[in-house]
């Protein structure tokens, strides 16, 4: 930690040597101890270190930023110089600014040392547990780690943040197969801040290998007609990132192009959907302590009941379109649980689908979207049957978030987000 | 040690007998964006380390720092080695080591140039300029990225590579508005291998390109949404080198085959249509420079190209050299990794299907009803060679004739059924290497294709 207060202290003292009104810097350093196995075998032990330095001056209005990863002085002197050049070349922008007070805040979380023999172990476990209980599923990789990350963020308006955190980490791909029969490739992953559980027991991984065993019996659908998706939770993350950038982020704010960018404080959604950014809960595994800007982070409310209550705009993008900017700028989406079970959400679907993955281009700036369900699987009068092939589900996601049909009792923690399962009416489903 | 250059006696310090490897690496990269004309983004990035990787025994082991020097290369190379240790310890699988791989010496053909960061937004801004001129945009979004991979290698078997794979590119990104008041847009990137000032001198030069591209945002502007279900298609030259990357590519890769991949049971089977080749190109493709040239991989294995289709049949796999000896075959210098921090996997390079012998013209007039595929901003597909490609740029086609645009859809299928429904190829191909493919790291690649007439799935609204 000394090193990089050193760092990031003689980095902040060079870039306002160099004329910078304004500068912040940030010195960090990692490690990470990782286990690879390919095809359901261990091939690989990685043990990596890093450190990085990130510099922000604010000239005459004008912003450059240089990110390296040396701490040597050498290293800081050019990274400040180039900081100040970038900044330099570019238009003045009255937006640019840090938090207008000094804050500071101290935070640790996770398990800071690795202990290999026991992620070994737990990985070796895993892959035992899915030999054993998922018979008809190849784990085309699966990646394990511990990380650790040690940061210290100074600003030039007095702004001092530390923060330690240590995880541990599994990702999984994987798919069916039986005789010449191959599903498609699953992921599941999830971060935890120590080993206590089997990885199995986390996220949605036995809910996943099931999955794919099921997926082997399969069949194509015909015909377009509207109907009910329930989508699994990390398809809810991917819908409402989505949605949170192409509504309240920065660039669609600025642009003018959001659907949404007069509706604060009125109804977008259904009133069944509250959504909460959160990094401070503590199921959140190191979600962020403090902005690029200087200031502590804090939850907030995005919707509540249905309403815009919060855009997700940085301190730049609050400046920019004199709309408030958001107590944080991270990803750390979580949800309260809704009354119903899964199961129950199932049994009130007439004909829909349930959504494993989506596999679809961007969506359009208004929302559209298309492309394939991915392990998915067709419910038909409340019953959970075979997988689908081939199978596009289209809608708008603005459209979309006002239709909700169910939200499940069950909650997912991931590490990045804290969701439950979500049905959506009226989506195009299209078969072949 | 400031640049990274190795010493040639850090290769005596890999164990003898063992695969090995020794990297020092350096990735530059460059960003500035003007959006509607303002500046936000305006950063430059510098990361260097070294990297050390032994195998024992077949278990691997890997390690990195963010340091390039000669005691950051021992303490990475016992660490590699500690953790290939440990490894073998729980494993014991006893492999053999590997076939030696010959000695190559391999420079970087282009160097990287920097470009003062000033350099790039003035000509940003000017390009700006003339096309905040243009009628009916809501908003414009130009991107200035240029990046940069300089490696040195050393192995135990005694290959040394220096290399490099500069590019540089300019992204435009229009926005217009449909008469309902809904967002359109289009997206087109310029340049590819080189620095800054070897692509972007004048930006006149790009007008006539980016005019075009605005012209097509006006046709979309009034364009209708496509039916969904399976239309005969023209898939244009940006789509079928997604094709040939997305959904055939990462089949084939040996990895992905030992993980149950479509591709491994179809090897040496029909998989597409006669008129249907495909390659990954390491440095040179029909003739001419490959968009982004590979000589040597990180493994030291001399880059050489991998036939993957010929005439319609499945003929080979991309390899490294672990693959390789357990299937047989030969490593024709697939194994790349992106940052110094990453250890070799199995990547492709410059990955095409083979022109034809068809005139797009003809293709076109051959279309009695369907539609003509031009721009992705999007792709996907599965181990199984489901695909789904995001279109933002078509036409729709009758009776022979290009129709209206059509808004942005999605097309999707499964490569070895679409690629047997080829029975057009047109005798140009486009390639594109603007981005990274994905796959634990990101990597720059090079993918392209002819138009192919097929017949395709389209999502509709």
């Amino acid at each position: 930690m000394d090193k990089l207060f050193q760092a990031a202290q003689a980095a902040l003292d060079a870039l306002l040597a160099l004329g910078a009104e304004k500068a912040s810097v940030r010195a960090a350093s990692g490690e990470t101890v990782e286990l690879n196995a390919l095809g359901g075998e261990f091939t690989l032990m990685r043990t990596l270190l890093d450190q990085s330095l990130s510099l922000t001056a604010i000239k005459g209005g004008r912003r450059g930023t240089a990110k390296l990863n040396r701490l040597d002085g050498d290293a800081i002197r050019q990274g400040a110089e180039d900081c100040l050049a970038v900044a330099e070349s570019g238009d003045a922008d009255p937006a640019w600014d840090l938090a207008p007070a000094p804050e500071t805040g101290d935070f640790v979380s996770g398990a800071l040392t690795a202990d290999p023999d026991r992620l070994f172990d737990r990985s070796k476990e895993l892959l035992e547990d899915i030999g054993r209980k998922f018979p008809h599923v190849i784990v085309e990789e699966m990646i394990t780690e511990h990380k650790t990350e040690t940061e210290v963020y100074l600003n030039s308006v007095g702004s001092r943040f530390t923060n330690r955190v240590g995880r541990y980490g599994v990702d999984l791909m994987f798919s069916g197969h039986q005789g010449d029969t191959a599903t498609s490739f699953f992921g599941s992953s999830v971060s935890v801040p120590d080993l206590e559980k089997p990885f199995l027991e986390l996220g949605t991984l036995a809910n996943d290998l099931e999955a794919a065993e099921r997926s082997l019996v399969s069949e194509t659908t015909q015909g377009s007609r509207m109907g009910d998706i329930l989508v699994h939770p990390d398809l809810l993350a991917e819908f409402l990132e989505v949605a949170g950038e192409l509504f309240c982020g920065d660039s669609a704010l600025i642009d003018g192009t959001s659907l949404w960018k007069d509706k604060l404080g009125q109804p977008v959604a259904d009133p069944a959907l509250t959504v909460y950014v959160k990094p401070l809960d503590e199921r959140i595994c190191g979600g962020e302590r403090y902005t690029g800007e200087g200031f502590a982070a804090q939850d907030y409310t995005w919707l509540e009941g249905g309403v815009l209550k919060s855009f997700m705009l940085s301190l730049y993008g609050a400046n920019r379109t004199g709309l408030p900017r958001a107590l944080n700028t991270d990803g750390a989406l979580v949800m309260a649980p809704g009354t119903k079970t899964k199961e129950a959400l199932i049994a009130g679907i007439a004909d829909g689908l349930l959504v494993g993955r989506f596999s679809g281009g961007e969506p359009s700036p208004n929302g559209d979207f298309s492309g394939v369900a991915k392990n998915s699987f067709l419910i038909q009068d409340g019953k959970l049957g075979c997988a689908v092939n081939e199978t596009m589900i289209s809608g708008n996601l603005a459209d979309m978030l006002k239709n909700i049909g169910g939200i499940s009792a069950e909650l997912v923690c991931s590490g990045s987000y804290v969701l439950p399962w979500v049905v959506f009416r009226n989506v195009v489903i299209s078969g072949s | 040690m400031m640049d990274l250059i190795i010493p040639a006696d850090f290769s005596s310090l890999i164990p003898a007998g063992e695969q090995g490897e020794l990297r020092a690496q350096l990735n530059r990269d460059r960003r500035v964006m003007l959006l509607s004309g303002s500046p936000v983004a305006n950063q430059r990035s510098e990361v260097s380390g070294v990297s050390a990787r032994v195998c024992r025994a077949g278990s691997y082991g890997f390690a990195s720092a963010p340091e390039v020097s000669g005691e950051a290369l021992r303490a990475v190379l016992k660490s590699a080695e500690n953790n290939a240790a440990v490894l073998d310890r729980h494993l014991n699988k006893g492999k053999a080591a590997r076939k030696p791989v010959p000695r190559t010496l391999v420079s970087p053909a282009v160097q990287w140039v920097d470009a003062e960061q000033k350099a790039y937004l003035d000509y940003l801004r000017e390009l700006d300029g003339w096309i905040a001129g243009l009628p009916n945009l809501v908003s414009r979004r130009l991107v200035v990225f240029c990046d940069s991979t300089e490696k040195h290698l050393l192995t135990g078997d005694g290959a040394e590579a220096h290399t490099a794979i500069p590019r540089c590119y300019v992204y435009v990104n229009l926005t217009a508005e449909t008469k309902e008041g809904a967002p359109v847009e289009l997206f087109k990137a310029f340049g590819g291998f080189g620095g800054f000032d070897d692509w972007f001198g004048d930006p006149a030069a790009l007008r006539p390109e980016v005019e075009m591209l605005h012209a097509q945002l006006m046709d979309k502007r009034e364009g209708i949404y496509a039916r969904a279900g399976k239309f005969t298609c023209i898939l244009g030259g940006e789509l079928s080198g997604m094709l040939a990357h997305e959904a055939v590519g990462h089949t084939v890769e040996a990895d992905l085959v030992i993980g149950g991949s479509v591709g491994g049971p179809n090897l040496n089977k029909v998989v597409a249509s006669p008129l249907v080749s495909m390659t990954d190109f390491a440095s040179e493709a029909f003739g001419k420079p490959a968009p982004l040239p590979v000589y040597c991989d990180d493994e030291g294995v001399e880059a050489t190209d991998v036939p993957l289709i010929k005439d319609g049949v499945l003929v080979g796999f991309m390899h490294d050299r672990e693959s390789a000896a357990r299937f047989g075959q030969e490593a024709r210098g697939n194994a790349r990794a992106y940052s110094f921090s990453d250890e070799p996997l199995i990547r492709m390079r410059n990955t095409a299907v083979h022109p034809g012998k068809d005139r797009l013209e003809d293709i076109i007039a051959s279309v009695e009803d369907g539609y003509y595929l031009i721009n992705t901003n999007n792709g996907q597909a599965d181990t199984t060679g489901e695909f789904m490609f995001g279109v933002t740029l078509g036409y729709e086609i009758k009776k022979g004739k290009l129709g209206k645009a059509i808004l942005d859809t999605t097309i999707s299928g499964v490569a070895f059924d679409m690629l047997k429904t080829v029975d057009m190829v047109s005798d140009e191909v486009i390639w594109s290497s603007s981005g990274f493919c994905g796959k634990k790291q990101p990597m720059a690649v090079g993918l392209g294709g002819p138009a192919l007439r097929c017949q395709l799935t389209i999502g509709g609204r």
